[in-house]
C-alpha cells in the first residue's frame, strides 16, 4: 500500500498528538477529590458540631420494643444514635436520630416540605428513606431495610418515636 | 496524611489469597459474605439507593465524618490494618500470579516459621481484643464496654461475622487445635506481662488498650478474651467446627498435607489481611449507614 507523502506526514502528527495527550494528561479529579480536600483541613471538628447533642442523650426516645419486633441499638456517637428494627431475625429498617447542628443542610431540606407526620414538617429521600424534623433541630428517619417495609410502614414507625419528647430536648 | 477513605474501599482487591481463602471458609456461615469493593459501589449496596446525586451526598458526608479524627473511624481502621500488617515476610505481590490454581504449601517451607503455640495464642487474642475496640471506635460504644459488644457479636453478620469465623478458623482451630478456647484462657492465666510486652503486634497496639501498665491491659485482655468464649464456642460446636472440616475446605484452594498445619497457619498469617480487607468493608458499612441517616 502507498499513501501520499502528505497523508504519512499527518498520520505520524495525529500519532504523536494522541499518544502525547494519553501520555501526559493529568489524572482527571475524581468525583470525591474535592469533599476529601475540604473535609481534612482540620483533624477535627468539621463533621460534627461542637454542641451536637451526645447520641446516648436521644436513645431513650427511639420507639419501644413491641410485640414481634426487635429494636437492636447499633450506633451511639456524639450527634447520632441509631437502631435496627428486626422481625422474626430479619433486618426491616434502620431507625435514626440525628442532630442538625452538625448538618444544616439536612434541616434545609424541610422547608420546602409539603406533608406532616405526627405534625412536624415530613420528606421522603430517595426510594428507601422518609424522615421528619423535631423542634428545628432532630431530623428523626427511617430507612427501608426490606422491600416489604414500605414507605407507609416507614410513617407509621415514625410516629412511635417519642417525639415529643425529643422536642422537649435542649 | 492516610489515604482516604474511598480510595481504601475503591482498592479492595476481587481476587487474591485473602478472598481465595475468605470463600474458602463459605460453609461456616453459607452466604453471609459478598465481597463488596468500591466506595460507590458500596453505597449503593448498604442503602439499596440509586439516584447519583443522593449517591454524591451519601458518599460526601461519609467522607467529612471519617476525616474528623474525634469520630473514632481512623483508629478504627488503623486498629484493623495494624493487627494484619505484622511479620508480613512474602508479600502478597509475590503471589498473585499463582492465584487461579492450587497454590503448594511446600514450595514455602524455607520461607516460612510457624510460631509457637504461645505466640499464636497471644496473637488470638490482641486480635479479639482490637475487634472490641474497633468496634468501639467504629460504633461508639465506650472501650470498656465488655457487654455491649458480647450483645453485638449475635448481631453480627456479613463481613463482620465472616472476620469472626476466619479468626476461630485459621488464628484458633488450625494453628492451636480443638481445644484451644481453653489453651488460650490458660496461657492468659498463667502470662505474665513481660511475655505480652515481647509481642510485636502488642508493642503497636498497647496504647490502644485501656490500662495503666501491661500488667493491666493484660487483665483487659483476659477480661474480653474469656467473655467471649460462650460465644466462640457455640461457633465452634453448632457447625462441627474441627480442625479437619476446615482444613479440607481450605484444601480448595491449597495444596498442603495435615501434618503441616502448623506451617499452613503461619503461611495464611503471613499471605493474607482477612481483618484490613474485612474491617475496611465494616467500616465503610457503618460510615456509610451513619452518613446516609444523617443528610
Amino acid at each position: 500500500m502507498r499513501f501520499p507523502r502528505a497523508r504519512r506526514i499527518l498520520a505520524a502528527l495525529l500519532l504523536c498528538v494522541l499518544l502525547f495527550t494519553t501520555a501526559c494528561q493529568p489524572k482527571t479529579p475524581g468525583r470525591f477529590d474535592q469533599v476529601q480536600q475540604e473535609s481534612t483541613k482540620q483533624k477535627t471538628g468539621l463533621a460534627v458540631a461542637k454542641d451536637a447533642t451526645q447520641g446516648g442523650e436521644v436513645n431513650k426516645f427511639f420507639p419501644a420494643n413491641q410485640a414481634g419486633y426487635e429494636r437492636v441499638y447499633t450506633q451511639e456517637k456524639k450527634g447520632f444514635a441509631e437502631a435496627k428494627l428486626k422481625k422474626d431475625g430479619k433486618e426491616l429498617a434502620m431507625l435514626a436520630i440525628s442532630d442538625t447542628k452538625s448538618t444544616p443542610t439536612a434541616a434545609a431540606k424541610f422547608k420546602t416540605s409539603t406533608k406532616k407526620i405526627a405534625g412536624y414538617p415530613a420528606v421522603e429521600v430517595g426510594k428507601t428513606q422518609t424522615a421528619i424534623l423535631v423542634d428545628n433541630r432532630y431530623q428523626v428517619k427511617i430507612l427501608s431495610r426490606d422491600p416489604s417495609f414500605t414507605a407507609s410502614d416507614r410513617e407509621q414507625w415514625l410516629q412511635k418515636f417519642n417525639l415529643k419528647g425529643l422536642a422537649q430536648l435542649d | 496524611m492516610s489515604k482516604p477513605i474511598f480510595e481504601l474501599v475503591d482498592e479492595l482487591p476481587t481476587k487474591n489469597l485473602t478472598i481465595s481463602m475468605l470463600r474458602s471458609l463459605d460453609f461456616v456461615a453459607p452466604g453471609e459474605w459478598q465481597n463488596v469493593v468500591g466506595f460507590v459501589n458500596t453505597i449503593k449496596h448498604v442503602t439499596g439507593e440509586e439516584d447519583e446525586d443522593l449517591i454524591q451526598a451519601i458518599g460526601e458526608r461519609a467522607i467529612y465524618l471519617y476525616n474528623d479524627r474525634s469520630q473514632g473511624y481512623q483508629r478504627g481502621m488503623w486498629l484493623y490494618q495494624t493487627v494484619d500488617s505484622t511479620d508480613k515476610m512474602l508479600g502478597a505481590a509475590a503471589l498473585a500470579n499463582k492465584v487461579g490454581e492450587k497454590i503448594p504449601l511446600f514450595g514455602f517451607f524455607s520461607n516460612i516459621t510457624p510460631k509457637a503455640d504461645k505466640a499464636q495464642t497471644i496473637d488470638l487474642c490482641l486480635k479479639l481484643v482490637a475487634e472490641l475496640l474497633a468496634f468501639c471506635s467504629i460504633n461508639g460504644i465506650p472501650g470498656d464496654s465488655i457487654g455491649d459488644f458480647v450483645a453485638s457479636l449475635g448481631e453480627y453478620s456479613g463481613e463482620s461475622l465472616m472476620r469472626m469465623v476466619a479468626l476461630v478458623c485459621v488464628d484458633g482451630l488450625i494453628p492451636l487445635g480443638p481445644d484451644f478456647i481453653n489453651n488460650a484462657l490458660l496461657w492468659l492465666d498463667r502470662a505474665s506481662p513481660q511475655e505480652l510486652e515481647q509481642n510485636s503486634t502488642f508493642s503497636k497496639i498497647q496504647d490502644a488498650i485501656p490500662g495503666q501498665d501491661s500488667a493491666s491491659k493484660l487483665g483487659f485482655i483476659g477480661e474480653s478474651f474469656s467473655s467471649v468464649t460462650g460465644w466462640m464456642g457455640h461457633l465452634v460446636s453448632s457447625r462441627n467446627l474441627t480442625p479437619k472440616t476446615v482444613v479440607q475446605n481450605l484444601q480448595s484452594f491449597m495444596e498442603f498435607s495435615d501434618d503441616k498445619l502448623d506451617y499452613l497457619a503461619a503461611f495464611i498469617d503471613v499471605s493474607t489481611n482477612y481483618y484490613e480487607h474485612t474491617g475496611t468493608q465494616t467500616l465503610a458499612r457503618r460510615l456509610i449507614e451513619r452518613a446516609v441517616a444523617e443528610i
